[in-house]
């Protein structure tokens, strides 16, 4: 379902992804990770068609991000790390907007919002301005505009950062049903223990490189140890050494507008 | 559902939102600000309405002869330059910077229709001003030409009106998209340069003009002439201002032919570009966005700049703590080029004002008149502080909210984060409007009691302003919001510009006017202050405590409630 073939991304002349090769398969859980800046939110950036790779082919459901991009995204869900919502819009009419976007007829699209409003228990502010969400009810919201026309790969950066243990409970539960599903779900995230309880496979990159990537015994078999993720992590990037931080793109777009 | 309907959908779903937000929590925002517009409209079509009938009636110029075409080109290639620099600049910023675009463009919807979505956006954001300062004087023109402009010279009016603003909305866009896709590393670069140019290429033209005129006598009909001929090279058949230009005047003279002709033309040329700039976007867009964010340098050392040098050695007298703190308000403003560019546009009507202040100086005016400018001039720079101080000052205390924890964690006394900012803007505001009032006073060649007591009123004005945009600003923080002029337009920054306006009032009431008005009555430049009578100085004495009692209360306002800040 995701496919990436000798994929170098660089920022003049630094790489922030080297060579990276993966293949991700229909219904399989996908945990992306690797210590600040090692290149994890350009590779979802290029997964989404945001940025374009140096060299080599990203591939979604077949379909070559870069010469068939509208047919990709149509098939794609991304949750960035702070995801954007219009502020002056209800929930519902977010809702509304993401269903005509992806051209939802009507009454599935009808069908459908009420079942995230459930899922996501939107009742209480769904149709108040989403100006006036806390962060929680802002990342349900998002969720929910994500998985609403049931997406062949979701994209997550990071979807736990400021959540209270109830809605991490109910986003862990949404994945694991979106890969029941038959989705592809491809997870970035600092948070360990829980890659290593949703995930099938693991990938860690650093410094752009992908160092290790496999079932978690296949990660301890190549970190020759038998601890959790968290040690088999520590030891796989520390042989790597601390990663040269890499700006994402809306960093470097502040980086290289300043003076 | 077609994408463009989709985005009308979205773009009337959001304007309706917003209003009704404002209108049931802050209606009495909408009154200000259709009441500040319609005041404008109205001054605007007076100030018109006068000088098109002062034209015909006491210069003889026939308003409906090609003649006048020559003002009008000159009135729409400014407002051109203006509209392709702010349609490009605000483009570029919504396109490329702003968060909502990375979530379109990670979304099924096409590049064209998210940049056209964009691009309307931008045109119709920068050109609500020139639809505020074109129509009243075209207004004015349809009344005053002939014996009146038929009923369809009103009716066209808005039609050209829209067609023309495709024209510079898409030549700035097209500009915008070209930059970040060639020069995406050095586009603050080339914007300061063309800025630089536009503004070299006025100055030039207006010294050129200067020098050819300046024997005609300033207000003598071979001047008025000298200046029309000066803008005839602006009027040539293929420019599309001058389509404007024709197509308004063939309107108002009932010639419906060639008014459609003219309308026709602005209209397939503005269509015509938009397609083309959308069809660029197809290639462009996403390519610059990707160019935009990895084309630049990956990491740029900062610090150690000159300039951050030079205001900290300027700032010897203050305390280490108190120069940090402007310091670092200083770094993150010329950090910010969607702040400076207004500064340098400011900088830039400024230098054109000095061009024209040296004519009045050489030239042979009336005395009263000389006096009635040099009191305008210190109006006018009186605006221009407050107008700084609310859009510029006033954030900056709301600016901090994200950061406020290490404000105010920090081992100093607050107020000294307050009286940083005041020493900051007050700098700006002396150094820059004490240059501009003794310069243009002495260029009127006005006596040394009238220098003497603007610059004290200047120095009240920017003081004052500094301190209740200030003081204001902690009093009203907005610290949810992170777009400087949304803090501006917001509650608490239009009542410090309704309060700064009030404080111009009485300081110019009390303080000059009465003394240039004594002058005036007096026909006598070389009045030694024991002439001036003593309820003159009262008044002027009361403007002084006006002034010293606005730069104290909000200051101290300020200070205590941030002393109780909670954060």
């Amino acid at each position: 379902m995701i496919e990436l073939m000798h994929v170098t991304k660089s920022y003049g002349n630094k790489l922030a992804v080297d060579d990276l090769n993966l293949s991700i398969r229909g219904g399989e859980m996908f945990a992306f990770l690797g210590p600040n800046g090692a290149g994890k939110t350009t590779t979802i950036k290029m997964l989404c068609g945001l940025l374009f790779p140096t060299v080599g082919t990203v591939r979604i459901a077949g379909f070559d991000i870069a010469t068939h991009g509208q047919e990709a995204r149509q098939r794609i869900s991304y949750v960035p790390d702070t995801p954007f919502l219009y502020e002056k819009l209800t929930g519902r009419e977010v809702l509304n907007f993401i269903a005509d976007m992806y051209h939802m007829p009507g009454e599935k699209a009808k069908r459908r919002i009420d079942e995230m409003i459930e899922l996501f228990n939107l009742y209480l502010f769904v149709d108040d301005l989403t100006q006036n969400y806390s962060h929680g009810m802002r990342q349900r919201t998002v969720f929910a505009a994500a998985l609403l026309h049931e997406p062949d790969v979701l994209i997550v950066d990071e979807p736990t950062v400021g959540l209270d243990p109830r809605s991490i409970r109910l986003l862990k539960d949404t994945l694991r049903n979106e890969t029941k599903r038959g989705a592809t779900v491809f997870l970035s995230t600092h948070s360990l223990d829980i890659a290593q309880e949703l995930s099938d496979r693991i990938g860690i990159i650093t410094q752009g490189r992908l160092i290790g990537c496999g079932t978690l015994d296949e990660l301890r078999k190549q970190a020759e140890m038998h601890g959790n993720l968290e040690e088999v992590f520590l030891i796989l990037t520390e042989e790597e050494g601390p990663a040269t931080p890499v700006p994402d793109s809306s960093e470097s777009v502040a980086v290289s507008a300043g003076s | 559902m077609s994408p463009a309907i989709l985005f009308q959908k979205l773009r009337f779903r959001l304007a309706g939102n917003a209003f009704s937000l404002l209108w049931n929590h802050a209606w009495w925002r909408i009154v200000i600000m259709g009441y500040c517009c319609a005041v404008l409209w109205g001054f605007l079509f007076l100030l018109s309405s006068h000088g098109f009938h002062e034209l015909k009636t006491r210069w003889n110029i026939p308003l409906q002869q090609s003649l006048i075409d020559l003002p009008f080109d000159m009135f729409f290639f400014t407002l051109t330059i203006l509209l392709i620099f702010s349609t490009g600049l605000i483009l570029y910023s919504s396109l490329f910077a702003g968060r909502e675009s990375e979530f379109l463009l990670a979304s099924p919807m096409p590049d064209d229709h998210v940049f056209s979505y964009k691009l309307q956006g931008a045109i119709a954001f920068s050109s609500w001003g020139f639809l505020l300062l074109g129509s009243p004087i075209l207004m004015a023109y349809g009344i005053e030409v002939r014996d009146g402009a038929p009923w369809y010279y009103y009716v066209a009016m808005p039609l050209f009106f829209l067609g023309f603003l495709l024209i510079p909305g898409c030549i700035g866009a097209i500009a915008c998209l070209l930059v970040v896709n060639i020069l995406p590393r050095h586009r603050k670069h080339f914007l300061v340069g063309f800025i630089v140019l536009v503004i070299a290429l006025a100055v030039y033209w207006g010294v050129s003009w200067y020098r050819e005129s300046r024997n005609f006598g300033v207000g003598s009909r071979p001047w008025f002439e000298s200046f029309l001929n000066e803008l005839s090279y602006l009027g040539g058949r293929l420019v599309p201002y001058h389509w404007m230009t024709r197509g308004m005047r063939y309107a108002a003279i009932g010639r419906t032919e060639a008014m459609l002709y003219n309308l026709a033309l602005v209209w397939s040329h503005g269509l015509f570009l938009y397609v083309v700039t959308v069809w660029l976007a197809t290639k462009l867009y996403r390519r610059g966005f990707n160019r935009i964010a990895s084309g630049g340098t990956l990491r740029k050392k900062y610090g150690g700049h000159w300039m951050d040098r030079s205001l900290t050695a300027l700032l010897f007298p203050l305390d280490a703590q108190t120069r940090m703190l402007i310091v670092k308000d200083f770094r993150a403003f010329r950090r910010d080029p969607a702040q400076w560019a207004q500064i340098l546009i400011f900088l830039g009507m400024g230098s054109m004002y000095f061009l024209a202040m040296r004519r009045f100086y050489e030239s042979d005016l009336r005395y009263s008149f000389r006096i009635g400018i040099s009191l305008l001039t210190l109006i006018a720079t009186g605006f221009l502080m407050c107008a700084y101080t609310g859009r510029f000052i006033y954030p900056m205390l709301s600016l901090e909210g994200s950061k406020f924890w290490i404000l105010g964690l920090l081992p100093l006394d607050r107020s000294r984060l307050l009286v940083g900012k005041f020493v900051f803007s007050a700098i700006g505001c002396l150094v820059a409007g004490q240059f501009l009032i003794v310069f243009a006073n002495y260029m009127l060649g006005m006596p040394w009691l009238i220098v003497v007591v603007h610059s004290l009123t200047i120095a009240l004005l920017g003081l004052g302003f500094s301190a209740l945009s200030v003081g204001l600003g902690a009093c009203m923080p907005n610290f949810r919001e992170t777009d400087p002029s949304k803090v501006a337009i917001g509650f608490g920054g239009t009542v410090n510009l309704i309060v700064g306006l009030m404080f111009l009032t009485m300081v110019v009431v009390l303080l000059p006017m009465p003394l240039q008005l004594f002058y005036v009555q007096s026909e006598n430049l070389v009045l030694s202050p024991d002439m001036v009578p003593w309820y003159y100085w009262i008044g002027m004495a009361l403007g002084v405590l006006v002034g010293v009692g606005t730069i104290i209360a909000p200051m101290r306002a300020g200070v205590i409630a941030l002393r109780r800040m909670e954060f």
